[in-house]
């Protein structure tokens, strides 16, 4: 392997935010109404100086309150999401591993919707209730990470195959009771649930949920960062990295905690997404290699860029009507898996 | 070897601290434009005219909507209906994929589904008004509407009754209260004029079929339910839940005396029938040896002034004997086809088309 430079580093990423500031540009061009390049330059351009306002307005509102929102909102999830899926990757030691595939999307879930029950009950500002349930989210994937990582051991060690089939079960068994909630309880927007369930970005956040997202993103991603050379070392055994002197438990306990904070923030704003923790840290690793010190940031970007360019798939292909990008990244992500499975068997 | 070179280079503290800095740089400058977006939600457009009338609808959300209102989206398939009922398709600038009654919708500019409509496509159009019906559209496609400052009346009909006044509050909405209370005026004299015909009949135990594979049928709190007792009918279902999902076995041990079925291809209706009529737990049921049941328009699905139409349809079929070959109101009903046998209803549909 070869050392990792900060320059190496600037390069990788440098090229990367290249590809993304390109597919943002095609995100903001393309949609269900056209816009001509000229228009959308002048609308961006009058946007970013703070003069919006001279603009026709049903243009502003397409250009600027939708789909800017929308692919801020696809390049947080999707850098959420990647990152979370190389952090289990490291820490459950399995390179299959994915927060969708370990039902910790389902968990996450679970979380939001047992919090958007339970917060009418709750004494609470309605304007608050939005921002605690990322955290909802967050507390169910960190139970369900908990859970599978138990169930996943056979005579105290991590099994691989265990790991994987304790995972996809709890997915869905949590799916289950996600059902279970959804049929029983007289709740007043099933379908909206449903539909984010499937993974969905239609819906534009509100701004305080988009702040509370790039906070926890930047805290989680940091914090998952300062452990990226011990990951290295844990990747090649347990006992290995406690030998050249690295805090096992302790970076476990920080990429357990900062993924599953990542997927909570991801799934309460857009629902389960899958397989994007999967397609992006394996694509990283082919691109630049699989040191963390690398994947964590060009997984950030390399996400960000996979679900602009799928959620823009998915706005345009069957337009007006709108496709969840889930099913964009699972077409694309589930074959990936496969192929990933054959070579580790063969 | 390697890894020991990796170590050593990353305990720098500088180096690692520059990692940390760029990714941090990175996060912020993606949160920035974001700034922006809150600054283009504070300027809110002005409506052209300044009046502005505030209402409260069905779901008990406050409205403020913009008058004269000159382009009305609709986002659910009934309330295309009623807006053509009332005479303003004129104003009807979008419709959705589902939106295919009167067939003349079909080439109004489409906005997607109601479920998943592109937000785009509705700003586009430059709506005054967009109408949106709770049992088929979305709350966070309202919400989302909503906070793109764009005026969101939202319908939620329970019974026959429900529908008439909402179609009069919409007539109201749009400025066309005459008209509104014509329409209306008339959908409640046929309904009365079918309880006169029906008079102190007993209601047909029936069972409405929404959906056959999984089989769902309407309960008695839901719209439907209630279009069912204004038709001589009453659902064997009791359930609270609007659309249940139905076991056989519960059917076959209710035992309803007609089995209705909504469709908008009444040949394929029956077709479905015959197919029904193979299966091992629908053979046994009596409804379906004595091949008793009611084939009526999918108009019954919709809380629009049609389900007047579906009511007297499904009326003239459960009980023949209260219309004794009168034609229907206006005479634009469709004939009666009192349905024993299915080569009749084919006949009937032949001709009802």
């Amino acid at each position: 392997m070869r050392p990792v430079t900060l320059k190496m580093v600037l390069k990788a990423c440098g090229a990367l935010l290249l590809v993304l500031l390109v597919v943002v540009g095609i995100a903001l061009k393309l949609g269900a109404v056209p816009i001509s390049l000229s228009d959308l330059a002048l609308h961006v351009g009058r946007g970013a100086l703070g003069r919006s306002d001279q603009l026709p307005s049903e243009y502003r509102l397409i250009v600027l309150n939708l789909r800017v929102p929308r692919i801020l909102l696809g390049i947080l999830v999707g850098a959420a999401l990647s990152v979370a899926g190389a952090g289990f990757q490291a820490l459950l030691r399995n390179p299959l591993a994915d927060p969708y595939v370990l039902g910790v999307s389902s968990g996450a879930a679970l979380g939001a919707i047992t919090w958007l029950i339970a917060s009418p009950h709750v004494l609470l500002m309605p304007a608050l209730v939005p921002l605690f349930t990322p955290l909802a989210a967050f507390l169910g994937a960190a139970a369900t990470v908990a859970a599978v990582y138990f169930l996943g051991r056979r005579s105290g060690q991590l099994d691989s195959g265990t790991l994987l089939l304790a995972g996809i079960v709890t997915a869905s068994f949590l799916s289950a009771v996600i059902m279970f909630l959804m049929t029983t309880l007289p709740s007043r927007d099933l379908r909206g649930m449903a539909f984010w369930l499937m993974g969905d970005l239609s819906t534009p956040q509100v701004a305080s949920v988009l702040w509370v997202f790039v906070a926890g993103l930047v805290v989680a991603t940091g914090a998952m960062y300062t452990t990226a050379s011990d990951l290295n070392l844990l990747l090649t055994g347990e006992r290995e990295a406690m030998h050249l002197g690295v805090d096992v438990t302790r970076v476990k306990v920080v990429v357990y905690v900062a993924a599953s904070l990542l997927t909570g923030l991801a799934v309460s704003a857009s629902g389960a997404i899958g397989y994007v923790g999967l397609l992006v840290p394996h694509t990283m690793r082919l691109l630049f290699g699989s040191d963390y010190r690398l994947l964590i940031p060009t997984s950030a970007l390399g996400g960000a860029i996979a679900i602009v360019l799928a959620d823009t798939l998915a706005r345009t292909i069957v337009a007006p009507t709108e496709l969840q990008v889930g099913a964009m990244t699972a077409m694309a992500g589930a074959p990936m898996f496969i192929y990933l499975l054959r070579r580790r068997l063969g | 070897m390697g890894q020991r070179s990796d170590k050593l280079h990353s305990r720098d503290p500088r180096v690692r601290g520059l990692f940390i800095a760029l990714a941090l740089a990175f996060l912020l400058a993606l949160a920035l434009p974001a700034r922006g977006r809150e600054q283009g939600t504070a300027i809110k457009p002005e409506p052209s005219s300044s009046a502005l009338l505030e209402v409260t609808d069905e779901t008990g959300r406050r409205v403020k909507v913009p008058q004269p209102v000159r382009r009305i989206v609709s986002l659910a398939p009934s309330l295309t209906e009623t807006l053509y009922a009332l005479g303003v398709q004129d104003r009807l600038v979008g419709v959705t994929d589902s939106c295919d009654y009167p067939p003349e919708a079909r080439r109004k500019p489409r906005v997607g589904g109601p479920m998943n409509p592109s937000l785009e496509q509705v700003i586009a159009l430059k709506p005054d008004l967009v109408v949106m019906a709770k049992t088929a559209n979305r709350l966070e496609t309202v919400e989302a509407l909503e906070r793109l400052s764009v005026a969101v009346y939202g319908t939620d009909s329970h019974s026959v009754e429900d529908v008439l006044i909402s179609t009069e509050q919409l007539a109201g909405l749009i400025g066309v209260q005459e008209e509104g209370a014509a329409l209306v005026a008339g959908l409640r004299a046929r309904l009365d004029q079918l309880q006169r015909a029906l008079g102190d009949r007993a209601p047909r135990r029936v069972l409405f079929v929404v959906w056959l594979d999984p089989l769902i049928s309407a309960g008695p709190r839901s719209f439907v339910g209630d279009a069912l007792r204004w038709a001589g009918a009453q659902t064997v279902i009791g359930t609270k839940q609007d659309w249940p999902h139905v076991s056989l076995e519960e059917v076959v041990r209710l035992q309803p005396e007609y089995l209705v079925f909504a469709s908008s291809h009444p040949e394929q209706a029956s077709h479905d029938f015959q197919a029904l009529r193979q299966k091992p737990g629908w053979r046994i049921l009596e409804a379906v040896r004595k091949r008793r049941i009611a084939l009526i328009s999918d108009a019954v699905n919709r809380p629009a002034p049609r389900l007047i139409d579906a009511i007297e349809e499904l009326a003239r079929q459960l009980h023949p004997d209260a219309f004794p070959d009168k034609p229907g109101p206006k005479g634009k009903a469709r004939p009666p086809h009192g349905i024993e046998a299915v080569g009749q209803v084919q006949e009937a549909c032949a001709c009802g088309r």
